[in-house]
């Protein structure tokens, strides 16, 4: 069971005070939490911060890793950039895909995995490469994304 | 010319940077970094030097330090090596800055992408205070400085030092008209130092061994050592420390590249040179060298790799800016009208080509004034285009 998405907000608020600067990292707190942000969590932020609700929204959409749609309880990062797109990255989202049953940017029904791609992450020379829950996975063919996916809670 | 100076087995003892510095003044170690002329290892290389000596001149009750650990460009990585072996050289070098502009706060910007870099960075730090190499009174000198890590949330445009900045102070990575420029209003509108990962990692061997020795290890007229991260077709793909002015051809060689078509020189945003083209020079006086080299051999589809950039950017662009937001979109679509034969002679072309000069003299930051780079070079020099065209010609 996640605890209440104000009680993140409000040990947020103990931890990094409520100056303007520190918006990001009460939303990255609420997001490793929950696995996104709730819009009565934005809200609780605005009103400490100071700020519209909107402008909390608009920081929210604007980076990849924060999310204000109810993600899975994993999220898989396969790189789509060019040094891992030429050591076989096409087969290993196949593989990966195959293996969810879902599409990039879909969560399984059951709320296991969320399946992203992302732009390099600076593993070019560990081809191809992958993001598990910020755990970094390298050399990957089909069969070992595959494992590594289907392992996952 | 393979040269170790920041990745040398034998490291300087560490503090010992820091000791010597302390004994000078704080102008002084500015003025050791701007006539070692080192220039700026992210990528666009504006000289650090000058950055602290402005930013030690300029007037406010407090001063920052920022370190971008936001690599993010396609193909690098030598700043995640820096920081899983040399975090405390670079804590050392954040230090110098601090002490060198008047600052006690220091920060490290690591993207989102690095999370497991983070207790690395943390165990360097707390060895630095137990050490009094950081914190309070460092080394009994009565000179305070202490760091803390900030995350970035996924966004390639923030390496961008004021959008750095913006993301730092809680907003949207949206680079900020300039002037006023970080070294007089940067974070939280006080005089700001902000430098890459490598370039704090070469301070602290710049302040111990002189600015012309640092001079000294370049070719050409270049200064110091770069990193080079390379990848893609070769069989020893890695990060190497060359001096800095050496060719690519020796690059390659080292990397075992093979059967070259086209080498990447400073990712996406970089240039794209030809297989002949190997006594080029890594320096900012023609390859300005980011760190990142992406090598492919001749069964690559060159369309296949702008395609992939083009993407790339569309997905990065920050959007605030017309030119960068829907000039990439442009480029993008013309890619695919390039693979369809849409584009098919020099006169469908010549608008994308326009295009990309619109977009360097106009987009904001850098993301859009070199996202062109990749169309212009790989367009001009990889495909070809058909010699019979049947086409009305210009508006496609």
């Amino acid at each position: 069971m996640s605890r209440d998405c104000m009680e993140i907000v409000a040990e947020g608020l103990r931890e990094y005070g409520s100056g303007r600067e520190r918006m990001i990292q009460l939303l990255t707190k609420v997001n490793e939490e929950l696995g996104f942000i709730p819009p009565e969590a934005m809200i609780g932020i605005a009103e400490a911060l100071s700020v519209s609700a909107a402008e909390v929204y608009s920081v929210v959409s604007f980076y990849s890793f924060l999310s204000a749609e109810p993600r899975g309880r994993n999220i898989v990062r396969i790189c789509s950039t060019i040094s891992c797109a030429m050591q076989g990255q096409r087969e290993v989202l196949e593989a990966v895909r195959g293996e969810l049953g879902i599409e990039v940017g879909d969560t399984t029904a059951d709320g296991r995995v969320t399946l992203e791609t992302t732009a390099c992450i600076g593993l070019c020379d560990q081809a191809p490469a992958m993001l598990v829950n910020g755990t970094p996975h390298t050399r990957l063919t089909p069969e070992k994304a595959r494992g590594i996916v289907a392992g996952l809670k | 010319m393979e040269r170790k100076v920041l990745l040398a087995e034998n490291q300087p003892e560490l503090g010992s940077a820091l000791r010597k510095a302390l004994g000078m003044t704080p102008a002084d170690v500015a003025f050791e970094v701007r006539d070692a002329k080192l220039q700026g290892r992210g990528g666009a290389g504006f000289p650090a030097g000058v950055k602290w000596v402005l930013a030690g001149g300029a007037s406010g009750d407090r001063k920052y330090v920022v370190c971008n650990a936001d690599e993010g460009e396609p193909g690098t990585f030598k700043d995640r090596v820096l920081l899983e072996k040399y975090a405390d050289r670079l804590i050392e070098g954040m230090a110098l800055g601090g002490y060198a502009i008047g600052s006690d706060q220091g920060y490290i910007y690591l993207r989102a992408e690095y999370p497991y870099l983070v207790p690395v960075i943390e165990k360097a730090a707390a060895e630095m205070r137990r050490k009094n190499l950081l914190g309070a009174n460092i080394l009994g000198s009565g000179f305070s400085f202490d760091i803390e890590l900030r995350m970035g949330a996924g966004a390639y445009v923030c390496g961008e030092e004021t959008a750095l900045l913006e993301s730092m102070e809680g907003r949207r990575g949206e680079p900020r008209n300039k002037p006023p420029f970080p070294v007089n209003a940067g974070y939280l509108n006080k005089p700001t130092i902000v430098n890459n990962v490598e370039t704090f990692c070469a301070v602290p061997h710049i302040i111990l061994n002189g600015a012309e020795w640092f001079i000294g290890l370049g070719e050409g007229g270049d200064s110091g050592t770069k990193l080079f991260s390379i990848s893609g077709d070769v069989e020893r793909p890695g990060v190497y420390e060359l001096a800095m002015g050496s060719s690519i051809g020796e690059l390659l060689d080292l990397a075992g590249a093979r059967d070259v078509q086209a080498v990447q020189v400073g990712g996406a945003s970089g240039r794209t040179i030809k297989k002949g083209d190997s006594a080029r020079v890594l320096s900012f006086r023609d390859l300005p060298p980011g760190g990142s080299v992406i090598v492919f051999d001749s069964s690559r589809d060159m369309l296949e790799v702008l395609e992939n950039f083009m993407e790339f950017f569309v997905h990065e662009s920050c959007g605030q800016c017309t030119p960068c937001r829907e000039g990439n979109a442009r480029l993008l679509h013309a890619v695919t009208a390039l693979r369809e034969g849409d584009v098919c002679c020099q006169e469908c072309l010549q608008p994308f080509i326009d295009l990309c000069d619109v977009m360097a003299v106009s987009s904001k930051c850098g993301l859009g004034q070199t996202a062109g780079n990749c169309f212009r070079d790989m367009v001009g020099g990889f495909v070809e285009l058909p010699l019979e065209c049947n086409c009305e010609g210009g508006d496609s």
